[in-house]
């Protein structure tokens, strides 16, 4: 039942779609016509180093009155020891429990005071902690931050609640098939390289300690491997003034910083990952390969490739497995973007009996956009599309803050924010023609679905790949 | 508590007394205009970056869809992005999405909304899109079938694939609420959904989705009277239409608390939701309401999480407020709920969780809030408040829905000043008279005994 071909007959099979979508037809004759577009202004950052060798970029901007924080602290969870996946996690989980002045209760109600939360988050290069406060009172949200970075103190009796708080959403996590999906997805991509880590596991929660968290929170918190973000309505100069009287005696130490991660390389066997989740009533699908940093010259392109692709709702995925087959209602693709890799990612929920139908108009789509040339209007709508959108996005104040402390943590300067536009408009029909054979034959994607096993295994085995249970 | 004392202090020392701009007393700017066909526009002016936001909600919603005809307002959503005669399928995305920008739409209780935000290069072909669409839509059998199979998958995907399934959202108010219009599933039973006809398409929109039925709002880098001219330009030759009065939806009192248990094959963390009903928007107790949903719900400060979280350790998570997950404690036009979800450890049961909540409750009815409770609540509020209003998208919705309930827009400005003056004494009397038994219904949903166990029948009952 099981064929022994992996890759080959995943290209082989391919039925070609409906195309939906590929010949333009004519606008409205009465559609008014675009007006002249606007320069967009990326954010001007102002950076800065204290003299401990904290990195501060500020962005003041005028008029709406609230003040968004980001402090990055490099070391996510790529830093982790190998027998705690995911401790990041738990460490941000902990990390506004208590510091040598405030318990957790009165942090939480400081910045409710101010009008903020505290937010701290573990991605794979950093540890973000966040909040956007009122402006007037951006000196408490500033504090308790600040205090929150340097004094945490992780009390025993808080750790051991958020052990089991973290214990028990696990287990509520694993009833989700998008989790599911993305942890299968993660080790599947990325084998033992520490990107393949998407949560804790119950093994790393029961022996995490109180103490641990306390170390690891003292090896990777230190100010010449940290940034803060300050974004919005605020005076430049009493803003630094006041980071430096808050933060300005923060001291590192002398120990080694936490190492960067070495690049992934181990191209994957192409096989289906099979995840069984009894009395699913659709397949959740993924497939995911090894795409472009963003310092990466493919990048740009990429992006665009992939906004013809999958990324915008007028893309060709949407268009042919939403609009035209009715297959999903939320199909879509992008890249994740990390230090020394992207997870270039397709994801689709599909009705139970449209599994193997579905994945074979996604691997159509793939191998169409790494097989053939994108039309120049789509080379064109697609560059407008994520030029447009990311200065939308940017007019957020946190989205600003969080751009940057992102943007930090892969290494990049704050220019990047509007360099990335420019590099984008700059794409032409033959770097996507590249990227796309680069990046996206199918059968360079492996494959994961979340659901009932014989469901997935009736519906896939016409394809002749290699079915095995998720990593 | 000192709290307020020591930030004083800390900003003079830090010399922020004078920060830029202060927080309190921020406004928006928000100016109206009715054309003759009875479409009202409202343009807030914001030159921060060169794009715009906007929103056209139309007063219909899921709460007036017909019988037997589940789901019927959402469904009807999505065939409004499936192209008209004049702009065929695909053409709004391609000239939004093309022109730099981004659509969506969405479907509430009360309303319906539509979403484009892009460059400001792109609002005049923009407008005339949402004028088209407002005057006639391809009523096509085809695209009717495409769309029920996709609406069929987001059920799937939101609701039937996922544990929980949004039950503190469908079936709370389903048990909670006596009247067909308040009670049923929103989201659409499938053979409702599978019944849908074109010809129930047609009367759907030739019903509601008339000029004076909608608000039409813009915010960002334009001037109101170009606005207003380009409006009346695209959308002035449509005709009012006489729009169905809106049927009595007000519900006999609740008399006896509701009690039910269900079993969730999907979900492996037990979890409860309680939801009480509210007054009615329009009075000053909604206002109250708000804010007593957010003291109870918003963050790790709040009253739930501290009592239920962190003290008795009886919940893993809290979630809730009026209206929850429908939009803010404001954005609705008929009996609502104040609801409460929680997560709890599969080791303990209903009543621990129960037992603890209602402690809170109580206290909140006999003592009230400490001052400085409520001072840290309504900044909260507002800040909150503010970031609904920030970008250009958010805050033309926000804008539309203030003047689709209220008839003026401005009432966005209004609303973090009355919040500040909600008084310890009146949140005390308000929990005294609303949080109680009798007035609410509460579902337990533990996860279904593995298949193949003796107890695994039953997917719910009351007690």
């Amino acid at each position: 039942m099981i064929p022994r071909i992996p890759g080959i007959l995943f290209l082989l099979l391919l039925i070609p779609g409906a195309a939906a979508g590929e010949k333009e037809k004519p606008l409205p004759k009465d559609l008014p016509p675009y007006g002249e577009l606007k320069p967009f202004q990326a954010p001007q950052v102002a950076a800065q180093q204290l003299a401990n060798g904290l990195t501060l970029w500020l962005v003041p901007r005028p008029g709406y009155p609230k003040v968004a924080f980001a402090l990055a602290a490099r070391g996510g969870m790529v830093a982790d020891p190998r027998d705690r996946p995911g401790l990041a996690q738990l460490l941000a989980d902990t990390i506004d429990q208590g510091t040598k002045t405030r318990a957790a209760r009165q942090i939480a109600e400081d910045l409710q005071g101010a009008g903020g939360d505290l937010s701290a988050s573990a991605g794979y290069e950093s540890i973000v902690v966040s909040t956007s406060v009122l402006s007037d009172q951006a000196a408490a949200g500033l504090t308790v931050l600040a205090d929150v970075a340097q004094n945490a103190t992780f009390p025993d009796s808080e750790v051991t609640l958020a052990k089991r708080n973290a214990a028990d959403r696990l287990q509520q996590q694993e009833a989700d098939p998008f989790f599911l999906a993305g942890r299968a997805l993660g080790k599947a991509v990325f084998g033992s390289h520490p990107y393949a880590v998407t949560s804790l596991t119950q093994d790393s929660i029961a022996k995490a300690t109180a103490e641990e968290l306390r170390s690891e929170y003292a090896r990777r918190f230190r100010p010449d491997q940290a940034i803060l973000v300050v974004v919005g309505d605020f005076n430049a100069a009493k803003m630094a003034a006041s980071v430096e009287s808050l933060l300005g005696k923060w001291a590192a130490p002398s120990t080694p910083p936490v190492a960067m991660v070495e690049k992934p390389t181990s191209p994957v066997p192409h096989f289906v990952f099979v995840v069984d989740r009894p009395d699913s009533v659709q397949t959740t699908l993924a497939l995911g390969a090894i795409g472009p940093t963003q310092s990466s010259p493919d990048y740009a392109a990429t992006e665009v490739a992939n906004a013809i692709y999958g990324g915008m709702f007028g893309s060709r995925l949407t268009l042919n497995i939403r609009e035209d087959k009715g297959y999903t209602y939320s199909p879509g693709s992008g890249l994740a973007v990390r230090r020394t890799a992207a997870l270039f990612q397709t994801w689709a929920p599909v009705q139970n009996a449209v599994t193997g139908a579905a994945l074979n108009e996604i691997a159509y789509e793939l191998n169409r956009m790494a097989t053939t040339s994108p039309s120049p209007d789509e080379l064109v709508h697609a560059q407008t599309y994520l030029v447009g959108n990311h200065a939308i996005d940017l007019q957020a104040q946190d989205s600003v803050a969080r751009s940057l402390a992102r943007l930090w943590a892969l290494g990049l300067p704050p220019e990047e924010l509007g360099l990335e536009s420019a590099r984008i408009s700059k794409v032409t029909i033959k770097d996507v023609e590249e990227a796309g054979a680069k990046y996206f034959p199918a059968a360079r994607h492996t494959v994961v679905a979340v659901g009932v096993e014989k469901v997935i295994k009736d519906q896939l085995a016409p394809f002749g790949l290699e079915l095995k249970p998720a990593p | 508590m000192n709290l307020w004392v020591s930030l004083v202090v800390l900003a003079c020392w830090l010399g922020w007394a004078d920060s830029a701009n202060g927080a309190g007393g921020w406004k928006v700017p928000a100016v109206m205009k009715k054309l003759p066909n009875g479409l009202v526009v409202v343009v807030s002016e914001d030159h921060s970056a060169p794009t715009f936001g906007l929103c056209i909600a139309y007063g219909i919603g899921f709460r007036l869809e017909p019988e037997g005809r589940t789901g019927f307002a959402h469904l009807f959503e999505h065939m409004m992005f499936e192209g008209t005669p004049n702009a065929p399928k695909g053409t709004f995305d391609r000239v939004v999405e093309g022109g730099g920008g981004s659509i969506n739409g969405d479907t509430r209780f009360d309303f319906t909304e539509y979403i484009d935000t892009a460059p400001v290069s792109a609002l005049d072909p923009t407008l005339w899109l949402e004028a088209d669409r407002m005057k006639t839509l391809d009523f096509s059998p085809a695209n009717l079938e495409n769309q029920r199979k996709v609406v069929e998958e987001e059920v799937r995907v939101n609701v039937l694939n996922q544990p929980y399934g949004f039950f503190y959202a469908i079936d709370l108010p389903g048990k909670a609420f006596d009247k067909f219009p308040n009670s049923h599933n929103f989201y659409g039973e499938f053979k409702d959904l599978d019944a849908a006809k074109i010809q129930d398409v047609e009367a759907f929109f030739n019903h509601y989705y008339a000029p004076n039925n909608a608000v039409l709002a813009i915010a960002g880098d334009v001037k109101p009277e170009e606005v207003f001219a380009q409006v009346e330009n695209h959308f002035g030759s449509l005709a009012p239409r006489e729009v169905p009065p809106k049927p009595d939806i007000t519900e006999a009192p609740q008399t006896a608390e509701r009690r039910f248990s269900q079993q969730d094959k999907l979900a492996r963390v037990p979890a409860l939701a309680i939801g009480y009903r509210m007054p009615p928007r329009r009075s000053r107790d909604a206002v109250t309401g708000a804010l007593v949903g957010e003291l109870l719900h918003n963050g790790q400060a709040s009253l739930l999480y501290q009592a239920l979280v962190k003290d008795k350790k009886v919940a893993l998570e809290v979630n809730g407020g009026v209206n929850f997950v429908f939009g803010t404690p404001f954005e609705f036009d008929g009996p609502t709920l104040l609801t409460s979800f929680l997560v709890y450890p599969p080791d303990l049961k209903e009543n621990d969780v129960l037992s603890a909540y209602d402690a809170v409750l109580s206290d909140l009815a006999t003592r009230g809030p400490s001052p400085a409770a409520l001072e840290r609540i309504s900044a909260k509020m507002r800040s909150d408040w503010y970031a609904n209003l920030e970008i250009p998208v958010s805050r033309a919705s926000i804008l539309a829905h203030a003047t689709l309930f209220d008839g003026n827009p401005d009432r966005v400005n209004e609303i973090p000043e009355e919040l500040e003056r909600v008084a310890p004494q009146e949140v005390r009397a308000f929990a005294g008279k609303y949080l109680v038994k009798a007035n609410r219904t509460v579902i337990d949903r533990v996860p279904a005994p593995a298949a193949g166990s003796k107890n695994a029948a039953g997917e719910e009952g009351a007690h």
